[in-house]
């Protein structure tokens, strides 16, 4: 049997695409609205993310050591302060090393400090916190249990800071979860819909092609392509007026929401996922509506 | 070319078909007459296979139906021409892309394709209208067009359902003109109609059909002449 290649079905679809333009239009714009909601829900949600987890980074607790320990003692306290479930880094912050620390910060006010004869800061260990433990009182557990640890005068940590930042992690999570459930489920029914619609109106068609002698491949093939080009095009398209829109705004518009990188574009992963998950859609939805009209 | 022997077909509990025996041999002409609901056009649907008999022998150019997968089926129709009464062109496209499109579904290399096309439509005088859609032709001309487009592969078997139900007298003569000279080539034609006039005056054999029964073949007439098989005018529908 004859056949042709890959290049016939592309012009066959385009084909199609151009003289069903109309529906083709409507479906491609439908789609591009639907992706600009998508991409414009993932960029906010990504540099959130950023802007949050770079802040659990500088989640700490500061451990205060009693005066006069042995090195012995210091490393059985570094061994369990570590194997506490929660902190990811242990280091040592020397009485002089803390000094030092608050002179700088405290500068233009040296003077204060000269009158002080002896140093009178403790050493200290300075713990990272997992942002895990950040909210629900889980660090005010910890504190306690190392308050308790032999060789601990004292603990300290922002409290505050960490319950705002336990929520904010929970609401970037959950939030993030029922807004891609929600935004996928929606996705998924307007594109696949879109491109039915599309290809329903084409019914008269594929029957047609069969009554004179077509192969299911050969009806098949051109209505695929054309699923694919409607989406991916659709959601190029999206991520294009996105792009075009990023780039308009002025650069600290939307500066409470960015992270230490300031506030990033979508990563070429996430559009490249994009684009390629429409055009599996398209695919999906192409299929589903020619079969409807064959035998 | 093609046999049918004891051919039932039902839709839903109510025979369509009864016991169709006949056989169309290479060349013949044959009309295919009776009264709106006889079975015509379910007949035509078997020979397609666009329809399964329920019971029943179709031999379709040695091959039998019953064993025809459906994947074999489009290659069987590509020795087929069907040509509708509604003359089912795609509105969108222009004549001769209507045209191509059968070229095109049987895998026709590229370069032929205009060349065949031209061909076919010069054979049914439509050369000069290849540009229009169909919505821009008068209903001779589109079904004239449909031809063109059931000879294009130039199939050994030509079907036609009602071919001339939508046309008026003058634009039926014409397209039965082009079956004439369709056949004279040595293609076989099977024709159903119940323009009665020309059954008549074109004096090929008649197979008339009513309730789903072949009631008379104007062949075996000719060989033993019986009352019973006195050919009758169909009702028009
Ligand atoms: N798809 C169908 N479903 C149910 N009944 C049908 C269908 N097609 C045809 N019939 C019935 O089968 C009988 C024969 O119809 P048809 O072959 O169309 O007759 P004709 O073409 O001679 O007018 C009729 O009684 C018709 O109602
Ligand atoms: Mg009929």
């Amino acid at each position: 049997m004859r056949g042709y290649g890959p290049i016939f079905y592309l012009l066959e679809a385009y084909r199609g695409l151009r003289s069903n333009s109309l529906v083709n239009a409507l479906a491609l714009g439908t789609i591009c609205m639907a992706m600009l909601i998508v991409g414009f829900s993932l960029l906010v949600f990504l540099n959130l993310t950023t802007a949050v987890r770079a802040m659990g980074d500088r989640l700490e607790m500061s451990v205060f050591l009693k005066d006069g320990l042995s090195p012995s003692d210091r490393d059985l306290l570094l061994t369990r302060l570590k194997s506490e479930s929660g902190v990811r880094k242990a280091a040592l912050v020397t009485k002089d090393q803390a000094l030092t620390q608050l002179i700088r910060d405290m500068k233009g006010q040296e003077k204060l400090f000269q009158s002080l004869g002896e140093n009178p800061l403790p050493d200290s260990y300075e713990l990272t916190i997992d942002p895990a433990y950040a909210g629900d009182g889980k660090m005010e557990g910890i504190a306690k249990r190392i308050a308790g640890f032999f060789g601990v005068e004292d603990v300290s940590y922002g409290k505050q800071g960490a319950e705002m930042l336990g929520k904010l992690l929970r609401l970037v999570t959950y939030g993030g979860m029922f807004l891609a459930v929600l935004l996928g489920v929606s996705v998924v029914f307007i594109i696949s819909n879109s491109v039915r619609l599309a290809l329903y109106s084409r019914g008269q068609e594929i029957e047609l092609m069969q009554w004179i002698g077509a192969t299911r491949w050969f009806v098949t093939a051109p209505f695929l392509v054309e699923g694919i080009l409607i989406t991916t095009l659709g959601a190029s398209l999206a991520v294009g007026i996105l792009a075009g829109l990023f780039h308009a705004l002025p650069g600290d518009a939307m500066l409470f929401l960015s992270g230490p990188g300031g506030f990033q574009f979508l990563p070429t992963g996430v559009i490249v996922l994009m684009i390629g998950g429409c055009g599996l859609l398209g695919l999906a939805g192409g299929l589903v509506s020619v079969n409807k009209f064959l035998d | 070319m093609i046999h049918l022997y004891r051919v039932n077909k039902s839709y839903e509990g109510i025979p369509a078909l009864r016991e169709i025996t006949f056989s169309v041999d290479k060349g013949e002409f044959v009309f295919l007459t009776g009264p709106s609901g006889a079975g015509k056009t379910t007949l035509l649907k078997i020979l397609f296979c666009a329809e399964r008999a329920d019971e029943g022998q179709i031999i379709i150019q040695g091959m039998n139906t019953f064993r025809l997968g459906p994947s074999s089926i489009p290659y069987l129709r590509r020795n087929m021409g069907f040509v509708f009464q509604d003359y089912k062109l795609l509105p969108h496209k222009t004549v001769f892309e209507n045209i191509a499109l059968a070229l095109k579904v049987v895998g026709t290399p590229y370069g032929e394709i205009e060349r065949r096309a031209l061909t076919a439509l010069k054979k049914v005088g439509m050369l000069n209208k290849e540009h229009l859609t169909p919505p821009k032709l008068s209903g001779g001309e589109q079904q004239r067009v449909a031809v063109a487009r059931s000879l294009v592969n130039e199939p050994q078997f030509l079907l036609a359902d009602e071919p001339t139900g939508n046309l008026d007298p003058a634009s039926g003569q014409e397209i039965f003109k082009l079956f004439k000279e369709i056949n004279m080539k040595g293609t076989t034609v099977l024709i159903a109609t119940h323009d009665w006039e020309t059954v008549r005056t074109m004096q090929r054999r008649i197979v008339a059909m009513e309730r789903g029964r072949i009631v008379s073949d104007s062949r075996d007439s000719q060989k033993k002449p019986s009352p019973a098989a006195a050919v009758r005018p169909g009702t028009a529908s």
